[in-house]
């Protein structure tokens, strides 16, 4: 049975915390100070600096000779900044959990914490997912506290506000949202945080798994949550009028609520010419929509559709495929599954063996496959285009390569007009896709003109003087 | 979701005209020759001044059912909406048929299988399930993609097109301008169409006119197509069924670069779908409303309503020339009675209530 309040009885109540805490990692120090009251330390050996909290605690107590023990009086003559009292024994047990030790002495019907904890994290470096070649090199770590400091660096205002939250019964994972006070819509906040107390889940090893107990769509192929993760894009959309989430364990942020537009754009468009952010967007959309379309068309064009094509460029493909023994839609499903074991290989694999399955898949399968007569030249150039047109728009490569698959189906079985009603379909449920009140397609659907001027068009910086529509700040000026 | 008033302005100006490009060309040179464009501009002008009325009647801010049932209590306006609905599914009939024409005609090189339109039906049955506030969001995306497949169609064609051979005008005398009007009653349904979502959006100061001049802006690139259309044909006009289609097949870079205009019409094509598919929504939807609660009678009827159309359209396949005549020569009496009569008689009921209170 657990104890429900502290004795005052250092060793009865060390050993109390230390029956919640059965783990052979849990340390129990004892010392006593100069007048010879008894003290009791627990704490977690890997979790916590034990050279810092010898410095800081247990030295200066060892050596206090006052007569008062009362909780503040010790915390005064601790070296620690950060030092509070907890009297709930399963409380003090989480932060001994978290790396925090917790000190026991004569009397005292509470527990002192100590925040000593030393996590063991990588240095804050580049993220690979999101490189810059002008911009920013920051990214986030595994370690909530840098995170939020590498945010607080960013915005120095006292409107941003970081509310720690526990997720995981198990994992105790602690989860910042970050909101600017009077900049994101006071409903958002409410409604993060409401879901995120909800989540009722054993461990939560990464903020994706929040994603999904974020969404009004769980189950949707679309995502409904925005993520980076890098701190200068993660605060200017804090500046919009997003909330923010980090995630302990996680250097993946997310943010909300999500607008697809988001992830045609790059942190960098704010570093180049105007012109060549806009350029690069409506770049990233072609290699998007080639990406989807590109083998869908072409299987719909090879088995009903001729007439799209050029005719001399027909006579070539046709010459190509003259004795391919596949049909075109399975020639190109065969193909694209090959891409994507490739590519799904590739990633797993150690760095050196990668390199040597890219020259293995690129060189030897294709080129030995084409000249055996498997697969067609123009079905393997089809999908070399369509594999870099995916990463062209890293955050949807999930979506959008479930839908290549699914629009090349439409096209080998009913045709171009498959793929016209595949669209039809996507886009209306796209369109009709919510989160947190906010349309998933604006401003497009529903238009909001104004949120055009940094949509695919990127306007000068001193022309975006509002800030997005679409998400309903209430501080809608953002610049004068 | 709600609809809102720029949605329906986008719908006027882009979406409607669009519609109205697949086969009424061909059936309008036919009734009208040369001077197909006056019976067109005749339809645009009711059509504005009916629209301008039902946007009017949308003040109150209330659907057809609410209005009926106001006047003359919730068996009549049961009825009435029941009678809308047949008329509006009855109405969908021909654009599915010309939709089944196009795709079977500009979407294959051969002759495909039947079964190749089916898909069609589900998307449909899909579409009809979803609110119709859902369709707003649609039209704004739908609008401009409208506007580029039109232009781009245009833009291929004015090389190939003499706008003469519609002179002298009036060639086709007053028997040609009755026979086009006639002949295109089947196509000019919109007022109908917006009686249906009235109730459906908020009405803003103004509305009406705005409502009215974009639905003859659409009309004017409408006019303008039907233009190029028999500039390009001549007299064969009457033989090109999918003129939007061919119309820009005479571009001269076309075998060099293949047939980009298909991109254009591939646009109108997708736009068209979600036009296609309205009517049967309005009828799904207003009979929802009238007869019990939209969430469990609106996948039902939505089911039901694309079950019929489908057998309706395969009943009807081999005789598709013959259901077309039908219904533009001998059936064309059954449009004014929902496209005008209905909406005058709300408007003189309501509008003059509305004078009264005011």
């Amino acid at each position: 049975m657990q104890p429900e309040k502290l004795t005052g009885d250092p060793a009865r109540d060390g050993a109390a915390l230390r029956a919640l805490l059965p783990a052979q990692d849990i340390l129990t120090f004892r010392f006593s100070d100069a007048r010879g009251r008894a003290y009791v330390c627990l704490f977690a050996d890997a979790l916590t600096d034990k050279q810092l909290l010898a410095e800081q605690v247990f030295l200066p107590l060892s050596r206090y000779a006052g007569e008062q023990t009362e909780a503040h009086t010790l915390a005064q003559h601790t070296l620690s900044p950060e030092v509070r009292t907890e009297g709930a024994p399963e409380r003090l047990a989480e932060e001994v959990l978290a790396g925090n030790p917790v000190l026991f002495w004569e009397g005292a019907d509470e527990g002192l914490v100590v925040g000593t904890k030393k996590v063991p994290v990588r240095a804050v470096a580049e993220p690979p997912t999101d490189v810059a070649i002008k911009g920013p090199r920051e990214g986030f770590i595994e370690d909530v506290k840098t995170n939020t400091s590498l945010v607080r660096r960013r915005l120095k205002t006292g409107e941003l506000r970081i509310e720690m939250l526990t997720v995981g019964r198990r994992s105790a994972t602690s989860v910042a949202l970050c909101w600017l006070e009077g900049t994101c819509r006071a409903a958002v906040v409410e409604e993060v945080r409401d879901r995120l107390s909800a989540i009722d889940i054993d461990a939560l090893p990464d903020s994706s798994y929040l994603t999904r107990f974020l969404s009004s769509r769980p189950y949707s192929l679309v995502k409904q949550v925005g993520t980076t993760e890098k701190p200068d894009i993660f605060c200017a959309k804090l500046a919009e009028g997003r909330a923010g989430i980090l995630v302990d364990g996680s250097p993946i942020a997310l943010t909300l609520p999500y607008l697809l537009v988001e992830d045609f754009q790059s942190a960098e468009d704010n570093f180049v010419p105007a012109f060549r952010a806009t350029f690069t967007r409506f770049l990233r959309l072609f290699a998007l929509l080639v990406a989807i379309y590109l083998p869908a068309f072409y299987v719909a064009a090879q088995l009903f559709k001729l007439q799209l094509l050029p005719v001399k460029l027909l006579l070539t493909i046709a010459g190509s495929i003259r004795d391919i023994p596949l049909s075109p839609s399975l020639e190109m499903l065969l193909v694209l599954l090959v891409l994507e074991v490739l590519n799904e290989a590739s990633i797993r694999m150690p760095k050196y063996v990668g390199m040597a399955l890219s020259v293995v898949g690129a060189l030897v399968l294709g080129e030995t496959a084409v000249s055996a007569g498997f697969v067609s030249t123009p079905a393997i150039i089809i999908v070399a285009f369509s594999g870099i047109g995916l990463y062209a728009v890293p955050n949807l490569i999930e979506e959008t390569s479930v839908l290549r698959l699914v629009m090349l189906l439409a096209a080998g079985s009913v045709g171009t007009y498959g793929i016209v009603l595949l669209s039809a379909l996507v886009l209306v449920y796209l369109v009709t896709t919510e989160n947190f009140g906010v349309p998933l397609a604006a401003p497009f659907a529903p238009l909001v003109a104004r949120d055009l001027k940094d949509c695919f068009l990127k306007y000068n910086l001193r022309s975006l003087k509002m800030r997005p529509a679409s998400l309903a700040s209430p501080n809608k000026r953002r610049q004068t | 979701m709600k609809l809102c008033s720029r949605q329906i302005l986008f719908f006027l100006a882009a979406v409607a005209p669009v519609g109205k490009m697949v086969l009424m060309p061909a059936r309008l040179a036919a009734a009208a020759g040369n001077d197909l464009l006056f019976p067109a501009l005749a339809q645009l002008l009711v059509q504005a001044a009916l629209i301008f009325g039902v946007l009017l009647l949308s003040r109150r801010e209330r659907t057809l059912f609410s209005l009926l049932e106001g006047a003359a209590g919730k068996w009549f306006a049961r009825v009435v909406c029941l009678l809308f609905s047949l008329f509006l599914l009855f109405a969908a009939l021909l654009p599915v048929i010309e939709q089944k024409i196009m795709v079977r005609s500009i979407f294959y090189d051969t002759i495909p299988a039947h079964l190749v339109f089916t898909p069609f039906f589900l998307f449909s049955a899909y579409l009809c399930s979803r609110p119709l506030a859902a369709l707003g969001r649609m039209w704004d995306i739908l609008a401009p993609l409208a506007a580029v497949g039109i232009a781009g169609i245009l833009l291929l064609c004015t090389g190939s097109c003499d706008l003469a051979a519609l002179a002298p005008a009036g060639a086709a005398g007053w028997r040609g301008f009755g026979s086009g009007m006639t002949v295109t009653c089947s196509w000019f349904y919109d007022s109908a169409l917006l009686l249906g979502l009235i109730g459906r959006f908020p009405y803003r100061k103004g509305l009406a006119w705005k409502g009215a001049l974009c639905y003859l802006a659409g009309g004017a690139a409408l006019l303008l197509f039907l233009a190029v259309f028999y500039g390009v044909f001549g007299e064969i006009a009457v033989l090109q069924t999918l003129g939007f289609a061919r119309v820009s097949a005479f571009f001269r870079a076309l075998p060099v670069l293949g047939r980009i205009d298909y991109l254009f019409v591939f646009a109108l094509a997708f736009v068209m779908t979600f036009y296609v598919i309205l009517p049967m929504q309005e009828a799904v939807g207003t009979v929802a409303e009238a007869f019990g609660s939209p969430a469990p009678l609106a996948p039902l009827l939505s089911v039901g309503v694309n079950l019929a159309m489908l057998a309706a359209v395969y009943a009807l396949h081999f005789s598709p020339s013959a259901t077309v005549s039908a219904m533009t020569s001998s059936l064309f009496w059954i449009y004014p009675i929902f496209t005008a009569a209905l909406p005058l008689l709300l408007a003189l009921r309501f509008g003059r209530r509305h004078a009264r209170i005011s």
